[in-house]
């Protein structure tokens, strides 16, 4: 339990002494970020050696302490989280002179790695609620730090998110109500199917599918994460959104009667038909780069939705599987993209898409990092988009899913559309540059690096499926 | 050689022309000397290898590695006698095809890029020749499309963006469709390793709609790449491309890994006798004599020489389906020969067309009036070449259009032999005419851009020579393909030794 207790107080107590002595802010930071690796690094083994653990915080009974839990799915995300949070801090030590990051970045995302990993500890609605409450708090500061312009689109992913946490906690009240208990092994299997509960869950689920962006609901998020600097919009692209999904995965396989399994799962099929085609389209049209990729993320977070929409409807191992590897790879592949979309308008001096043009000549890493991060997006081998989507072929191809099957193709032929629609400008002839013209590397190699970590995953498919727990 | 290494060989092949490429990738613009000795260290490196993997095959030995990827399905990089046929012809003219590259693209900007995807497209080419599950070669394919796409694009004008968008469009969606083929049949039958006479033949009794909505899925995803009608219209476009990379994507990479999986997706994972069983030929047996009128055809209007050959390919590719899709023994062997003759033969016309373009600024047909004086070797080559394709004895096309009609005849098909005529008429019809332009006509204005590239050749020695090379083996695989090293034998060997026809 050391170990998870540290990831979680080692960032939010360094998030605290930031605000204290500012002047060792960044050495503060950095160092927390490179020890967070390792310790989920050995936390992750810990679970592989002795499984499954939890705790009740303070030792009191169930009732009243704080259940942490981690399984190997736990210590995954953990894992992630930590190396990605170390990732973008490297690229925000590189830019940050160029970039102008004011100071308040670094306890910002200290507190946002300390919330996001105790989400993933915590078994425990109310728990969930605070956590779900200070990411929500947190991530908002960080897009406004990008000055005046993001200012609005920061109040409303502060409305939307102050409503979806409201809409949660009525339903936890609810629920409350009902049972007395917030803990979640506790509830499990508790709930009957009555319509008090299916209002609670409901209340829950529209809470958590706002937070996680599925579509229509997804309509604060791509000016949100557009606006943000590079650096945030990959934290919150990557991570952010995941934790509401993690949530609503565990309230609806372990919380809800499997009578509400049904319509539930026509409930996240249909957002996620419509997050498919319609992210899709609209970041096919979109002039701006940020939003591009902005939208990539409302289209991909539907191959999640329709693997958890499978997964209440059939029991198949490869739709959990393809749920947590699409999470998995959009992660690495949505940090590389947001990252190298950053360095590219940075340097180049525009938002729009169409200033990336000869962006292949003028800044060949960056674009080949933002290329193969695209290529996982599509879904092209031997990526971890790829494995992820040869999961929920197989899934769709067993449980004879013609029309999504059909689904999965055009949303495939949208993704390549508009990551090739970024590719093939970028292999125009390039405008001559300024003399004085000198890209940074150092933040394009970072950018670089998720990408090619999302390449090698789908060669890592056995141990990571064992890590799932799921086989194939 | 060391027997660990040899353990090693499928994946030295394909690392051979890998790791140049990646290294080439680093370089700066002015390190020709460099980059050059790079490309042609890839090139012997991979010869020699290919050379001692061909000898142990010969032998009858195997060669086989494995690496971990997706669960019940590994990549597998194996060698059998097929495989080494695709390997043998893409690195013998990816050596051509470098030189003449070499020599196409001095003193034009981004080279380094150029020569990095020229490699990697060579490394997908051999790696989906010696891919041994049908997961392994879908990972080739998608990646030879990412390899040939940059090259497509390579001049940044705004036809070869069309046309690169155009390219992809197609070639995305026919890996998609090959993915989704693929994961239907791993969930039927799991990802096996090719073999000999298919592996589908125990799931015939449980349904057949399944396995023909496989099958579909992937001639569809293949056709795109092989340019079976209606699924051709990238490739007239894509001759914007630079001359070296038309070549290659014609002779070499891009048509030929359609058709070649083709072939392992009929012989090797249906088999003859799952294919005939489901009636699965008789539609792919229409398409294919349907594209090669249609080809021929088209190529028939076309007034500018590129897009006239990139019609002929079309055409041409297609003789390979209608060889495998007439599933006999006879006919398998001209596809397979017809793999390589059409390879070197149209290999050799682009380069002819390239060397005219860059030396006399030659792009229309009509332009071509009287060329033979000035450029007579190149146009000796474009002769041989015209005559070959037409399947004129003593060139290459001969042989295979030979062993195609015989097949035909096997397996009394007499109409097909009405295709071959009709389309032989046709080709006549579009490079008779070229030709006749070449060595009678008369020249009626000044070239277009005449450019003095060498002071003792008609054009720049790194030009000629790959033409003169290829011109080299046309006739030599023509004259004496009854000997053993043609590939005339090796294909007959193959089909002996891995189609498995039962009479």
């Amino acid at each position: 339990m050391f170990p998870a207790l540290l990831l979680v107080t080692l960032p939010l107590s360094a998030a605290l002494l930031m605000l204290l002595w500012p002047r060792f802010a960044r050495s503060l930071h950095v160092t927390v970020a490179l020890l967070s690796v390792p310790l989920a690094g050995y936390f992750l083994q810990q679970i592989l050696l002795h499984g499954e653990q939890q705790w009740l915080l303070g030792g009191w009974s169930p009732l009243l302490a704080i259940r942490w839990q981690a399984d190997s799915l736990s210590a995954l995300l953990l894992l992630l989280s930590a190396l990605l949070h170390l990732l973008v801090s490297g690229y925000a030590l590189a830019v940050q002179a160029r970039d102008r990051l004011p100071a308040a970045f670094w306890p910002l995302s200290s507190l946002l790695l300390a919330s996001l990993q105790a989400l993933w500890l915590a078994r425990d609605l109310f728990n969930w609620y605070v956590c779900l409450e200070l990411l929500g708090m947190v991530a908002v500061a960080l897009v406004t730090l990008s000055g005046d312009k993001a200012l609005k689109p920061a109040l409303n992913y502060l409305l939307f998110s102050l409503f979806a946490s409201l809409c949660y906690l009525l339903g936890v009240a609810l629920l409350y109500a009902g049972y007395g208990a917030l803990d979640l092994p506790l509830l499990a299997g508790q709930l009957e199917a009555n319509r008090l509960n299916a209002m609670a869950l409901l209340l829950i689920t529209l809470g958590l599918m706002l937070k996680a962006a599925c579509w229509p609901l997804h309509i604060w998020l791509p000016a949100a994460h557009a606006a943000a600097p590079a650096a945030v919009s990959a934290l919150l692209s990557a991570l952010v959104v995941k934790g509401p999904l993690f949530i609503l995965y565990l309230v609806w396989t372990e919380l809800a009667p499997q009578a509400f399994w049904l319509p539930a799962s026509y409930l996240f099929a249909l957002a996620a038909l419509g997050a498919l085609l319609f992210g899709g389209i609209a970041a096919l049209r979109t002039p701006y780069g940020k939003s591009l990729v902005a939208y990539s993320t409302v289209a991909q977070l539907g191959y999640a939705t329709l693997a958890l929409a499978f997964v209440l409807r059939f029991n198949l191992p490869e739709f959990v599987a393809a749920l947590w590897l699409f999470v998995l790879a959009h992660a690495l592949a949505k940090a590389a993209s947001f990252l190298a979309m950053g360095e590219l308008q940075q340097t180049l001096g525009s938002k729009q898409v169409s200033a990336l043009k000869g962006a292949s000549q003028t800044m060949p890493l960056a674009m080949f990092a933002f290329a193969v991060a695209g290529g996982s997006l599509i879904g092209l081998p031997p990526s971890g988009g790829f494995l992820a989507k040869w999961a929920l072929l197989l899934g769709l191809w067993q449980s004879q899913q013609y029309f999504w099957l059909l689904v999965l193709a055009v949303a495939t032929l949208l993704a390549a559309a508009y990551v090739f629609r970024v590719v093939v400008l970028a292999f125009d002839r390039a405008e001559p540059t300024a003399p004085d013209f000198a890209p940074q590397r150092l933040p394009q190699y970072l950018a670089l690096l998720p990408a090619l970590a999302v390449w090698a995953m789908a060669l890592f498919s056995m141990p990571l499926l064992t890590l799932l727990k799921q086989e194939l | 050689m060391q027997a660990w290494l040899l353990d090693y060989l499928p994946l030295l092949i394909v690392l051979s022309s890998l790791l140049p490429g990646l290294l080439i990738f680093t370089l700066k613009e002015q390190q020709v000397a460099l980059r050059t000795f790079l490309n042609l260290l890839g090139v012997t490196l991979k010869l020699v290898l290919v050379f001692l993997m061909w000898q142990g095959v010969k032998e009858g030995e195997s060669y086989y590695y494995r690496i971990a990827f997706l669960p019940g399905a590994d990549l597998i990089l194996q060698a059998d006698a097929l495989s080494l046929l695709f390997v043998v012809l893409s690195s013998v003219l990816w050596l051509a095809t470098t030189i003449y590259a070499i020599g196409y693209l001095e003193h034009s900007p981004l080279r380094s890029r150029f020569f990095g995807y020229f490699s990697l497209c060579v490394s997908a080419t051999v790696g989906l020749a010696l891919a041994g599950n049908l997961v392994t070669f879908l990972l080739f394919y998608e990646l030879l499309t990412l390899a040939t796409f940059p090259l497509v694009v390579h001049r940044g004008t705004p036809q070869s963006l069309a046309a690169g968008r155009r390219y992809l469009a197609y070639t995305l969606s026919g890996g998609l469709l090959l993915m989704l083929g693929v994961s239907l049949l791993h969930l039927l039958a799991g990802s096996p390793d090719f073999t000999p006479g298919g592996y589908l033949a125990p799931l015939l009794a449980s349904g057949s709609i399944l396995l023909q909505v496989a099958f579909a899925l992937l001639i569809a995803g293949l056709g795109v790449k092989a340019a079976l009608f209606p699924l051709h219209g990238w490739l007239p476009q894509a001759m914007v491309a630079p001359a070296p990379v038309s070549a290659l994507l014609h002779a070499v990479a891009v048509v030929k890994a359609g058709a070649f999986g083709i072939v392992r997706v009929v012989y090797d994972v249906f088999g003859v006798e799952v294919v005939r069983a489901l009636d699965l030929a008789w539609p792919l047996l229409f398409l294919a004599a349907f594209t090669i009128l249609f080809g021929s055809w088209r190529a028939l209007a076309q007034q500018d020489l590129k897009k006239r050959l990139a019609y002929s390919t079309i055409s041409q590719v297609s003789y390979i389906t209608l060889g495998v899709a007439l599933l006999g023994p006879l006919a398998a062997v001209g596809a397979l020969v017809h793999l390589v003759h059409q390879g070197v033969m149209k290999i050799t016309l682009f380069f002819c067309a390239g060397n005219y373009a860059e030396t006399l600024g030659i792009h229309k047909i009509r332009e071509l009036n009287g060329v033979g004086r000035q450029m007579p070797m190149t146009s000796l080559a474009f002769t041989i070449g015209a005559l070959g394709m037409i399947g004129i004895p003593p060139a290459a096309g001969f042989i295979s259009k030979w062993y195609l009609g015989l097949g035909a005849a096997e397996v009394a098909q007499p109409w097909v032999i009405l295709v071959f005529v009709l389309s032989g008429l046709l080709n006549a019809c579009y490079f008779l005419p070229v030709v006749y332009r070449i060595w009678f006509g008369v020249q009626y204005s000044a070239w277009p851009s005449p450019q003095r590239l060498s002071s003792r050749f008609e054009t720049h020695w790194m030009l000629l020579a790959p033409s003169m090379f290829t011109l080299g083996l046309i006739l030599l695989m023509g004259l004496f393909a009854s000997t053993e090293l043609s590939p005339l034998s090796w294909s007959e060997l193959i089909v002996e030794r891995e189609f498995s026809f039962d009479d």
